[in-house]
């Protein structure tokens, strides 16, 4: 059976077992390997993506499920050359560690950015309640979004 | 000297690759023809192996290769070699490594190991020190004796790994004195998971018959030379290559999985992958061990501390490991801190049938600082001091001995006291908190240590007016190779420190290195770099003065320009210097090498150690405020204040944020992170989902001040600084919460129901029975007696 898949705007085909987890498919089928299979369990996050517009742990999604979606991995979010406004506020707020968790980071926070205006300090802590970061303490991450709501 | 000052506040160049997905930790490497590994591990704590047959398993469909003990003659360790790469005959844990199978999917392998014949008689288990140390016990490991001895002195016996002692001055004579209060205090801590996002990952190849190994690792000379011990080759025929590190904490500071998938390489003559499951990773983690302490002081009723003895278990698992080293750490770490009358301290290693532990963060600091704090509070409660007071009084400072006689310099822990006093009186005062929650507030001091040991540098001036950086360092996610190290060789060479380009770590390219831990990195490999650089600048400085026709004295290197001093836009840039260097002398290039300078301690004091004193000290002062919910024991963390040594900051940014993350850290530790053993000897926590580390919603910001000027042998007086923010949260935590319950704590972590046991006085005092009355019970052998095990 192939699936076709879409994946940040490009039409990809799969021959995977249907109950593949989809973030397998993006590493090994596609080469995406942005989003990070850490836990395995939908806790961590590392492996975020934007499925329809909404962000989903790759981890848990069976890839027969995600056929007629629209996925958009960490690597579709930078526009072009240039980073989105979450990845330079990461990058201006000098939030990366080890940078595992952050494609997942990424994938949440552009989707709050996008959603929401007018977000806390609080807000923005609930809204990484699923995104688990070993290195950073989370403070810095936090800085960024609040500086790239600021600036949006 | 430099002309530039090597503090800046650059930022990280690897953020903008890890932000876009685009990095490749070694868990993203695919080669071409790349089969995939998985290791069969044993589901037994204890057994003697009755049957191995591998047979069915290489008829598997996909199969190209399966190994097992035969494949791996040798043994490694610390101190003593008592670790095969697969169990032989005996089972010492669960999840002890049987066979390996390569195979063309990795539903292929995995189907594999299920097609592997195991037939095992269960033997009885040690899942505890108590019971490793019965009289009665067997041994984990019967054949002791026979361990290759890799270091002579520690003293071994049965089911001790290691001891280590330190004797100095009349203990004895200290406690019967008759103007003492006698204070004896008993801690338990459990294990911790580093949970590096990262699982260990290796792929292995075998080319032009020596082995390449690309792997998820802080220490690529231990891979090198581990995997070629337990192999039976020369270390010569290995080359480690190191990718960007996705998380390491001290999981990645031993030997993992490599000679799996490089004997799986050499048989199939195909490039191995082998990636750890979560649940391997969970379950075989090399965790920070757990450990049980018993501490005594004899202390005046004005507060000096006549003697102190203590007796420090630290459960290795089946295996010495790191703890064999670490045993030495207890020295500093419990004996740190204050000045000493006498001391005696006992540090053992102990084996049990549970899965090896390893090195985390502040190893074996963390919970010897968490007992030495709450004793101390104690002490300062028995003879009724202010316990700020009392450790004002006491902390070390210029010329003090520490626990094994070394002499400190420098006053350090008391300005950092005041500083912190300073901080903490600026912040909002105690309060009465409205929502009847209890308050409690504790300031607390740790002492922590680099490791040094050998480094080695090479800086290549390039014609277009960089330079290279060639190390064994690795980037774990710290940012010392992207920050600190260019930082030191741009200031030197006086170039912009983005055009310091730094190679990954490849020992066929780079020379001996301990690895990235301790807080070694910047001190070690930033003071071989920095030689390094300076053999360039002597270098490009005298092919400069014949250009420009100056004396060498003369001219400085600055903003990309050799110029006569004073004299801005004079001379020559660098890079036309390094051009015409190459084409008249050859390429231009420097080497640097460093290594501790050997601090020395008391002679006699100490026994069975790696290192007898320290040569950077680094302390620490951290400061918590907590509410402890009294109908259900939750505690949150109200205010976080960290005063850190830092010697000289050379990026402060970069050091803020591994205080910031490293408290975070041991907040987890303090509070909820414990991973236990069942009775079938198996790791509960197999996930997530039953492990959990902090949250963003759980952490609060931490407010930190560097403390900069500290003595320090480490290049342009730094020391390292992201291991030591870890090391006194569990302490200052445990303070916090003893002050607002009235409670005694001897446990952490300080879970909501541990919290309400004490709060409701249905927590019986810690009894350690197994730790004998007398100090001296509890030792393979004497103080200062010739070895004889």
């Amino acid at each position: 059976m192939v699936f076709t898949l879409s994946v940040n705007g490009d039409r990809l085909a799969s021959t995977a077992d249907p109950v593949t987890p989809l973030v397998d498919v993006l590493r090994e089928e596609f080469h995406l390997t942005g989003a990070k299979p850490v836990c395995r369990e939908g806790f961590c996050g590392a492996c975020m993506v934007l499925v329809d517009g909404k962000p989903a742990p790759s981890c848990l999604m069976p890839v027969a499920l995600a056929a007629d979606c629209e996925i958009r991995t960490v690597e579709g979010l930078a526009g072009g050359g240039t980073l989105n406004p979450i990845q330079q506020a990461l990058e201006t707020c000098d939030a990366v560690q080890c940078g595992m968790c952050f494609p997942g980071m990424v994938v949440t926070l552009t989707h709050l950015l996008t959603t929401t205006s007018g977000a806390t300090r609080d807000d923005i802590r609930a809204a990484l309640t699923g995104n688990i970061c070993r290195c950073t303490g989370y403070e810095r991450i936090i800085d960024a979004a609040v500086l790239a709501l600021a600036a949006t | 000297m430099a002309d530039v000052s090597a503090t800046m506040d650059l930022r990280r160049r690897d953020a903008s690759d890890k932000l876009r997905g685009r990095t490749r930790y070694t868990i993203d490497r695919y080669l071409p023809g790349m089969l995939h590994a998985a290791v069969l591990r044993a589901s037994v704590p204890a057994g003697r192996i009755v049957r191995l047959d591998t047979a069915r398993a290489t008829r598997m469909p996909g199969v190209h290769a399966v190994v097992t003990a035969a494949d791996a003659p040798g043994k490694i360790g610390i101190g003593i070699a008592d670790h095969p790469l697969f169990a032989r005959d005996v089972i010492r844990y669960d999840g002890e490594p049987l066979a390996a199978v390569a195979a063309g999917t990795l539903a292929q392998a995995q189907a594999a190991l299920a097609a592997i014949e195991v037939e095992i008689a269960p033997l009885p288990a040690l899942l505890t020190m108590a019971e490793a140390l019965a009289p009665e016990a067997p041994l984990v490991h019967p054949d002791w004796r026979e361990h290759e001895i890799l270091l002579e002195g520690g003293a071994r016996a049965g089911n001790v790994a290691w001891e280590a002692t330190v004797v100095r001055g009349d203990v004895d004579g200290a406690f019967a004195r008759t103007d003492v209060e006698i204070v004896e205090s008993t801690f338990r801590v459990g294990r911790q998971n580093h949970v590096a996002f990262e699982p260990r990952a290796v792929v292995a190849d075998y080319e032009d018959g020596r082995f390449h190994i690309e792997t998820s690792t802080q220490v690529p000379w231990t891979v090198r030379n581990a995997t070629a011990r337990l192999l039976g080759i020369a270390p010569s025929q290995v080359r480690v290559t190191v990718p960007p590190v996705g998380g390491g904490f001290g999981l990645k500071f031993d030997l993992a999985i490599e000679p799996f998938a490089a004997l799986l390489a050499r048989a199939s003559g195909r490039p191995v992958r082998l990636v750890n499951s979560r649940e391997e990773e969970m379950l075989t983690c090399l965790f920070r061990e757990n450990a049980e302490i018993r501490i005594r002081s004899a202390v005046t009723r004005e507060g000096e501390i006549v003697g102190r003895e203590a007796v420090v278990l630290m459960d290795c698992g089946a295996y010495g490991g790191e703890q064999i080293f670490l045993t030495t750490m207890t020295a500093h770490t419990l004996g740190g801190n204050y000045r000493l009358g006498s001391v005696r301290l006992v540090s053992r290693a102990v084996y049990t049938n549970t899965a090896p532990n390893g090195a985390f963060r502040c190893c074996n600091g963390v919970y010897n600082t968490f007992a030495l704090e709450r004793h101390t509070d104690e002490i300062a409660e028995r003879i009724g001091m202010d316990p700020l007071a009392f450790r004002r009084r006491n902390v070390l400072g210029d010329g003090d001995l520490g626990a094994t006689g070394q002499v400190f310099e420098g006053d350090v822990l008391g300005p950092m006291l005041h500083r912190m006093d300073t901080l903490r009186d600026a912040a909002a005062p105690p309060r009465a908190l409205a929502d009847g929650r209890l308050y409690g507030r504790a300031t607390t001091v740790g002492t922590w240590f680099v490791f040094v040991g050998p480094s080695a540098a090479t800086v290549n001036m390039n014609a277009d007016g960089t330079a290279t950086l060639v190390t064994s360092g690795v980037e774990i996610g710290s940012g010392s190779m992207m920050q600190s190290l260019p930082q030191i060789v741009a200031s030197t060479l006086g170039i912009p420190p983005e055009t310091v380009i730094v190679r990954a770590a490849d020992t066929d390219a780079a020379g001996y290195d301990v690895g990235v831990g301790g807080g070694r990195t910047t001190v070690s490999l930033g003071a071989a770099s920095l030689s390094a650089a300076q053999e360039v600048r002597t270098k490009l400085l005298k092919v400069a003065s014949d250009l420009i026709e100056a004396a060498p004295d003369d001219l400085v290197m600055r903003e990309g320009r050799i110029e006569i001093a004073g004299a801005p836009g004079s001379g020559r840039t660098i890079a036309e210097v390094a051009a015409r260097a190459q084409a008249q002398i050859g390429p231009i290039s420097g080497t640097g090498a460093f290594t501790g300078a050997g601090v020395q301690a008391m002679p006699g004091c100490v026994a069975g150690h790696f290192i007898g004193a320290i040569d950077i000290p680094i302390f620490a002062v951290h400061d918590c405020e907590v509410a402890v919910d009294p109908e259900t024991g939750h505690v949150e963390v109200l205010a976080y204040r960290v005063v850190q040594d830092v010697g000289r900051a050379l990026n402060p940014r970069a050091i803020q944020g591994q205080i910031q993350g490293g408290v975070v850290q041991g907040l987890g530790y303090a509070l909820h992170e414990e991973v236990t053993i069942g009775a079938n000897g198996r790791v509960c926590q197999n996930g997530f989902e039953t492990y959990r580390v902090p949250l963003a919603q759980d952490v609060v910001p931490v407010e930190i001040s560097l403390y900069e000027g500290a003595p320090s042998i480490g290049p342009l007086g730094t020391k390292g600084a992201g291991e030591v923010p870890i090391l006194n949260v569990g302490a200052a935590v445990a303070c916090a919460v003893a002050n607002a319950t009235g409670k005694r704590v001897q446990e952490l972590p300080l879970t909501p129901p541990r919290v309400l046991e004490l709060l409701l006085d249905r927590k019986q005092d810690i009894a350690l029975p197994h730790i004998a009355a007398a100090w001296a019970d509890n030792l393979v052998r004497p103080h200062n007696q010739p070895d004889r095990s």
